[in-house]
């Protein structure tokens, strides 16, 4: 294709009417006849052994229709998770954090059934707590599992492996190894330091929310989820129920980040709809999504071995996520946080261990970043320390040890698709940080950020159905959480076929007849899906053109489609009269198949090399009190490589959030405990980050270097621009205090005071 | 139960009157009652802003106020196409420079930016920033809705000017 007409622009985004006009449909706004909604109780305590549990008295309420307590979960499989199913219904032999629910109650309105928990009588026998992941692998620390919960191992190939767990509160740990060992003799400096990441709640703005009905036919739902197939295949499991009985509906979704995967508000919801015999809606509230997932907190150390001239040689690292009191998707983060550790780097040997570590916490799971968000703080901080230590700028340490344009990540991957000295480059001259004046109390600093994006192992299908007027249905199951997926697949279809933009209809997600799709995470719907999308549009043409070709007797090759006519040596035959011609009636519809997924291979350590690298370069220059500690971030300049992009805005959109994200948890964000107990768990003392936390500077800038393996060359860019943030700024204020080295996020006022102090001293 | 009240107001320009219970939240009254499930219920704190509408002009948190403080008060949110001036401009700006992603909080950050231009059609980009500093969005990082408001401002006064 020469010129392009849809892809490559800014184009307004197909969903732009219906969320500016109120018209825009989410879960949360789903109504059902006789609709009844449910809510929860929760245990107050972290840890505690559950003694008795009694919701007689709630079920005689009025206006009660149905309670669940541990005793009513016969016939069920009632745990779940990714790999470890160790997260219960309802609690039944104990609860684990505070906010573990331990019964569920529908009634005629929020209001009663709010009332009838409180009828609801529980006996808990509390038992000792354990908080943070020192702690809770220290000897004599309590178990949070005396039993191992059942779990199941992904496959892995060349270096990697995994165990489930491993030792006492480790639920599940990966390791990665590369290269010879021996080469620890030959470096000439080993540097050892050790990194703190905070933890940040999700905050997205549509609640965690489901409404169910179901009956001895099925289980019908509309749910805010990002992987409504997984999810199908979970709640099949639970409820005993074969998948084709179980349909998911999927509205527009209010934001996710990651948090919308797996069994969330789901089994509440539908198990409370089986035992009413009525429609159940169960939203949770803010504070309840404080309880219900968060992103890992970890302990990170890190050694590396280096020559003096800079050169990279090896490196070993053991990060511990603290993965809250159930397992969730922590198994995937664990996998992600040990095998991004390498960073953008040449090394000559790599050794990684990442352990899920179980605390009586709210559990922790997918986060926008996954993994690479604190492998990166700890990676591209500990660059810049080296840097200070072998006196070479880190610009250029950072050049000199870069693995090069498709030079494969570890053995057996596959090649960095993006120049990474380019990127760097290109936000280093906007933030002027070649030769730039040194001020006191000023300073710029620099970070990488790479994950291996497109998700292990996904599986994307898609269909294009054609109808006879020509205007096109476009199925597939990216789901549309405010990234723009719908309106870059639609662009897709609307490049391949020749026709405008606004003749693509992006189907609504239900898991009766979306075709299949792993999920929409780890930055995969344009280079996956995308690429599933991409060739269900080019199957559909061709046949059409196979039925034209047949019907007007040229050759197929002869024949082009251009807004649904065909042309054949420069002249133009209409379609619809030869559609109708032929198959009379009211018409016909074309339908296209595409899928896509990365070949599997026992050379590639995460058992299929990974689809495309998305790479985050970030400048940060910020100004630092030396008498306060408080840290103005005055200019920011992320910036992604889209490949080719699909749509323009809808880059920019995604590095630009993701930034800011990164800014608030290098700043200000963070869900603060004391003990077990989280001190900030509501909208009113949770702050995330307003218009006026932005830098007075805020450049993104979107890249397309051109080598990606999406449609027309794209590449994801989901997550990329939140991974270095938090290490530029970092970096940037060892740079303005000729030291200050800042290890825990985030760089509040009295730490950065601290680093101070200690630099003085 | 509790006791019911008849609240008498002006929605989008029509004039309601409506038989609640007492305790009844304005952002139910307009979701529940009158079907306008623009207005989107986040934090249901009065912090993220989602629900934001307007009463008499002000940017309120429909989920904080009672139905009925807004007797004989002008209610506004959004509820389709807009024919005012300033919602209107601010519709097409936010479509024009993607001032939205998810959307959930797209409503509210309409309703204040029609709010802001009724007061300065003009307004600079610290006074914008400091304007929309009352709601939260998790997806955009801000800057292009900050972008779609300054484009508001442009269209209203290009409107104007004819």
């Amino acid at each position: 294709m020469t010129t392009r007409e849809t892809v490559g622009r800014g184009d307004q985004r197909a969903d732009a009417h219906v969320k500016t006009t109120g018209r825009s449909q989410y879960t949360a706004d789903v109504v059902l006849p006789g609709m009844l909604h449910a809510k929860v109780l929760r245990s107050p305590h972290a840890h505690a052994r559950l003694v008795s549990v009694d919701a007689s008295r709630a079920a005689r309420l009025d206006g009660v229709h149905a309670v669940v307590t541990r005793d009513d979960l016969e016939g069920l499989d009632p745990v779940y998770g990714f790999f470890v199913k160790d997260q219960p219904v309802v609690a039944t032999d104990r609860v684990r954090y505070v906010g573990d629910v331990v019964a569920a109650v529908a009634a005629e309105d929020e209001a009663t059934a709010l009332r009838a928990l409180e009828l609801v009588d529980v006996e808990y026998e509390p038992l000792p707590a354990v908080t943070g992941v020192e702690e809770a692998e220290a000897d004599g620390a309590p178990e949070l599992f005396e039993e191992a919960p059942r779990g199941v191992l992904p496959p892995y190939g060349t270096g990697a492996s995994v165990q489930l767990r491993p030792r006492k509160n480790v639920s599940f740990e990966f390791s990665y190894e590369t290269g010879d060992p021996a080469v620890w003799d030959r470096c000439d400096h080993v540097f050892e330091d050790t990194f703190v990441f905070s933890r940040m709640n999700h905050f997205h703005l549509e609640p965690f929310v489901t409404v169910a009905r179901a009956d001895e036919f099925g289980i019908e739902l509309w749910t805010s989820t990002q992987n409504p197939f997984p999810l199908r295949k979970e709640l099949a499991r639970v409820f005993g129920r074969p998948e084709n009985r179980i349909r998911v509906h999927v509205p527009l979704v209010g934001g996710g980040f990651g948090s919308k995967h797996n069994c969330k508000t789901e089994p509440i919801a539908v198990l409370l709809a089986q035992l009413s015999g009525r429609p159940v809606r169960y939203c949770l509230t803010t504070e309840e999504g404080f309880l219900t997932l968060t992103q890992h907190a970890a302990l990170l150390k890190v050694r590396t071995g280096v020559m003096a001239d800079g050169r990279f040689v090896a490196r070993e690292s053991e990060v511990l996520l603290d993965a809250g009191a159930y397992t969730d998707g922590s198994p995937l983060v664990a996998e992600k946080a040990g095998y991004r550790m390498p960073g953008p780097y040449r090394w000559e040997h790599i050794s990684s261990r990442c352990g899920c570590v179980m605390t009586n916490t709210t559990p922790a799971g997918p986060y926008r970043g996954f993994g690479a968000t604190q492998a990166t703080w700890a990676s591209e901080s500990q660059v810049d320390m080296i840097a200070e230590r072998l006196g070479i700028d880190p610009y250029d340490l950072r050049v000199m040890n870069f693995k090069g344009l498709g030079e494969p990540f570890v053995p057996g991957e596959s090649g960095i698709d993006s120049d990474l000295r380019l990127g760097l480059e290109k936000v280093a001259a906007e933030i002027g940080y070649h030769g730039r004046e040194r001020v006191p109390g000023r300073g710029v600093g620099l970070a990488v950020g790479l994950k291996d994006g497109g998700g292990v192992n996904k599986p994307a299908q898609a269909r294009v159905k054609l109808s006879t007027d020509g205007t096109v249905y476009l199925h597939c199951g990216s789901i549309e959480v405010g990234q723009g997926i719908s309106t870059s697949l639609a662009a897709v279809v609307a490049e391949v076929l020749k026709v405008p933009l606004d003749h693509v209809v992006y189907t609504p997600v239900n898991t009766d007849t979306t075709p299949f799709d792993q999920g929409t995470n780890a930055s995969s719907g344009i280079a996956v899906t995308g690429k599933a999308v991409e060739r269900a549009a080019l199957d559909a043409r061709r046949r059409v053109l196979e039925f034209a070709s047949e019907r007007l007797g040229h050759p197929v090759e002869e024949l082009d489609l251009d807004h649904w006519n065909l042309v054949h040596k420069g002249e133009t035959v209409p379609l619809v009269p030869l559609i109708l011609g032929h198959y009379g009636g009211t018409g016909y519809e074309f339908t296209g198949e595409g899928f896509a997924k990365a070949a599997n291979s026992e050379f590639a350590p995460l058992d299929a090399p990974c689809v495309f690298w998305e790479i985050g370069w970030v400048a940060a220059e910020v100004e630092v009190d030396p008498e306060t500690g408080v840290v103005s971030l005055d200019k920011l300049v992320v910036s992604g490589d889209a490949g080719h992009a699909i749509n323009l805005a809808n880059c920019r959109g995604q590095d630009e959030g993701a930034a800011v994200m990164g800014m608030a948890q290098a700043l200000f964000e963070e869900m603060r405990y004391d003990g077990a107990e989280l001190l900030n768990g509501e909208a009113l003392d949770y702050r995330v980050p307003m218009a006026e936390d932005l830098p007075e500077s805020f450049v993104s800038i979107t890249q397309e270097q051109g080598h990606g393996p999406g449609p027309f060359g794209a590449k994801g860019m989901g997550e990329g621009g939140m991974l270095p943030v938090a290490s530029a700024i970092a970096n940037a204020v060892a740079d303005a205090t000729g030291g200050a080295r800042v290890t825990a996020l985030p760089l509040s006022p009295e730490r950065v005071l601290r680093a101070i102090d200690e630099l003085r001293a | 139960m509790s006791d019911k009240t008849t609240v008498t107001y002006r929605l989008n320009g029509t004039e309601r009157s409506e038989t609640v219970p007492a305790n009844t939240v304005l952002a139910d009254l307009l979701r529940e009652r009158h079907g306008m499930t623009g207005v989107k219920l986040s934090c249901e704190r009065g912090v993220c802003g989602s629900c934001t509408g307007l009463v008499d002009d002000r940017p309120v948190a429909t989920c904080s106020m009672m139905a009925f403080q807004v007797e004989g008060a002008n209610v506004e949110v959004v509820d389709g196409e807009s024919a005012d001036t300033h919602l209107g401009a601010a519709q097409q700006a936010f479509r024009e420079r993607g001032g939205f992603q998810c959307g959930y909080c797209t409503s509210g950050m309409l309703m204040l930016t029609a709010a802001l231009l009724r007061r300065d059609p003009d307004p600079d980009p610290a006074t914008v920033r400091a304007w929309i500093s009352s709601n939260v969005c998790r997806c955009t990082g801000y800057e292009m809705i900050l972008e779609s408001v300054l484009r508001a401002g442009e269209i209203v006064r290009e409107g104007e000017g004819e």
